[in-house]
C-alpha cells in the first residue's frame, strides 16, 4: 500500500524536486543538531589574514613582487615556486597600489585579483573548473538564444 | 590510501599542486570506461526516428541534420571529460566542482531538444541540480573545516570526516546524478539526439561509483 503510494508520487517528475528538497531539509536539520559535536580545525591549511591598512586590502597576502611570501600547502614538494605567484603584481597594479589606498577593490588588483584561490597557486585547477562551469552556462544560453533566431 | 580494500594498487599519481589526481585499479577501470564512452559520443551518428502511423502501412522518417546535433555532441563530449575529471581527481572540492560540471552539461545535452515535454523535464532537473550544489559544496566546506584538508590522500583511512559531511556529499551527488530518472520519465531516450543522452546515464552512474569510493575511503 505504502509502496503504491510512494511510486505514485515518484511517477510524476514534477514531484521529484520536492522529494529531493525534503531529503535535503531532513539532512540539514539533522546536521544542525550535530554541529556541536564537530570540532573546528581552522589552523591547518589555507590561513587568511586581512590587513585593513594595505592598499591591496582584501587580497593582500604579503610579500613584495618577484620575491616569495609564506603560503602553506598540503604538498609543498609539488609546488617549488610557492609564494612567487602570490606575491606578484603587474607593473601597472604596482604603480596603482603606490598611488591609491583602494587598489584591492579594483579588478586589475592582482593576477588573480577577482579569483581568490589562484593567489595560493596550489589550487589552480579549482579556478579552471569553476570558470568552465560558468562558460558552459553561457554556451547553453547562447545556443538557445541563437536557435530562436533560426526559426 | 592504497592499502584500503576498495582502491587496489596504485598505478599512477600526478603531483599537481595540492590536487593530486591518481589512478588506482578502481579509478583506472572507471577512467577506461569514460574514455570509451567519450569516443562513442564523438563518433556516433545521430539516431534516426521513424514515426509509424497506426492503422496503415505508412511511416515517415524524421530528418536529423548533422548541424542539429552538433551542440549535443559537443556537450556530450564535455560531459565525458567532466566525468573523467571527477573520476581521477584526488581532491574533495575538485570532485564537487566536476560533479556540478557534469550536472550542467547534462542539461546542455538535452537543451537543444525542441520538445516541450523534454524541456520541461530538463527544467525540473535543473532545479534539483541547483539545490544539490548546497549539500555538495556544504560537504566540502564541512570537511575542510573539521579536518583542515581537502586531499583524499591525507584523509584516507583517518576516519576524521564527520557523518554529516558524508551524508551531504552523497545527497549532493544524488541531486546532480538524478538526471536518468527524468530521462526515464520524460522518455528523452526517444527524443532527438538520442545517442548523446547515453552520456547522461553514464556520467551519473560513474559519479555514484566514484562518490561511493570517496565515502568509503575518507
Amino acid at each position: 500500500m505504502i509502496i503504491r503510494k510512494l511510486s505514485g508520487i515518484l511517477s510524476n517528475f514534477t514531484n521529484l524536486s520536492r522529494v529531493y528538497a525534503v531529503m535535503v531539509i531532513i539532512v540539514v536539520i539533522a546536521g544542525i543538531a550535530s554541529i556541536p559535536s564537530l570540532d573546528y580545525q581552522g589552523d591547518r591549511l589555507y590561513p587568511k589574514t586581512i590587513d585593513r591598512d594595505s592598499p591591496l586590502d582584501p587580497y593582500d597576502r604579503g610579500g613584495i613582487p618577484f620575491e616569495s611570501t609564506v603560503v602553506l600547502a598540503e604538498y609543498p614538494e609539488n609546488s617549488p615556486y610557492l609564494g612567487y605567484i602570490t606575491a606578484y603584481l603587474t607593473p601597472l597594479s604596482l604603480a596603482l597600489a603606490a598611488a591609491t589606498p583602494h587598489m584591492g577593490t579594483t579588478i586589475v588588483a592582482h593576477p588573480g585579483g577577482i579569483i581568490d584561490e589562484i593567489l595560493y597557486a596550489t589550487r589552480g585547477l579549482d579556478t579552471v573548473v569553476e570558470t568552465t562551469i560558468l562558460f558552459v552556462g553561457f554556451a547553453v544560453a547562447a545556443h538557445l538564444f541563437r536557435r530562436r533566431e533560426d526559426e | 590510501m592504497f592499502d584500503l580494500n576498495i582502491e587496489g594498487a596504485e598505478l599512477f599519481a600526478l603531483p599537481f599542486g595540492d590536487i593530486v589526481p591518481y589512478f588506482s585499479v578502481y579509478s583506472a577501470t572507471l577512467a577506461a570506461f569514460v574514455l570509451i564512452f567519450i569516443l562513442i559520443a564523438a563518433f556516433d551518428r545521430p539516431e534516426r526516428q521513424l514515426n509509424i502511423i497506426f492503422g496503415g502501412d505508412a511511416f515517415y522518417e524524421k530528418e536529423i541534420k548533422e548541424g542539429d546535433t552538433r551542440f549535443s555532441r559537443f556537450m556530450a563530449i564535455a560531459c565525458g571529460f567532466a566525468t573523467l575529471g571527477a573520476v581521477l581527481t584526488g581532491d574533495i572540492f575538485n570532485f564537487t566542482l566536476f560533479a556540478v560540471l557534469v550536472g550542467i552539461t547534462n542539461i546542455a545535452i538535452v537543451a537543444s531538444a525542441g520538445n516541450h515535454h523534454v524541456l520541461n523535464a530538463a527544467f525540473q532537473y535543473g532545479i534539483v541540480a541547483m539545490i544539490a550544489t548546497v549539500p555538495l559544496f556544504g560537504a566540502a566546506a564541512i570537511i575542510l573545516a573539521t579536518t583542515g584538508t581537502l586531499s583524499i590522500w591525507t584523509l584516507a583511512g583517518m576516519g576524521a570526516v564527520p557523518l554529516l559531511a558524508k551524508a551531504m556529499l552523497i545527497l549532493g551527488v544524488m541531486g546532480e546524478g538524478i538526471a536518468p530518472l527524468y530521462i526515464g520519465k520524460a522518455e528523452i531516450i526517444r527524443a532527438q539526439g538520442a545517442p548523446f543522452v547515453l552520456m547522461i546515464h553514464f556520467s551519473s552512474l560513474l559519479l555514484f561509483l566514484r562518490v561511493t569510493e570517496i565515502v568509503l575511503v575518507i
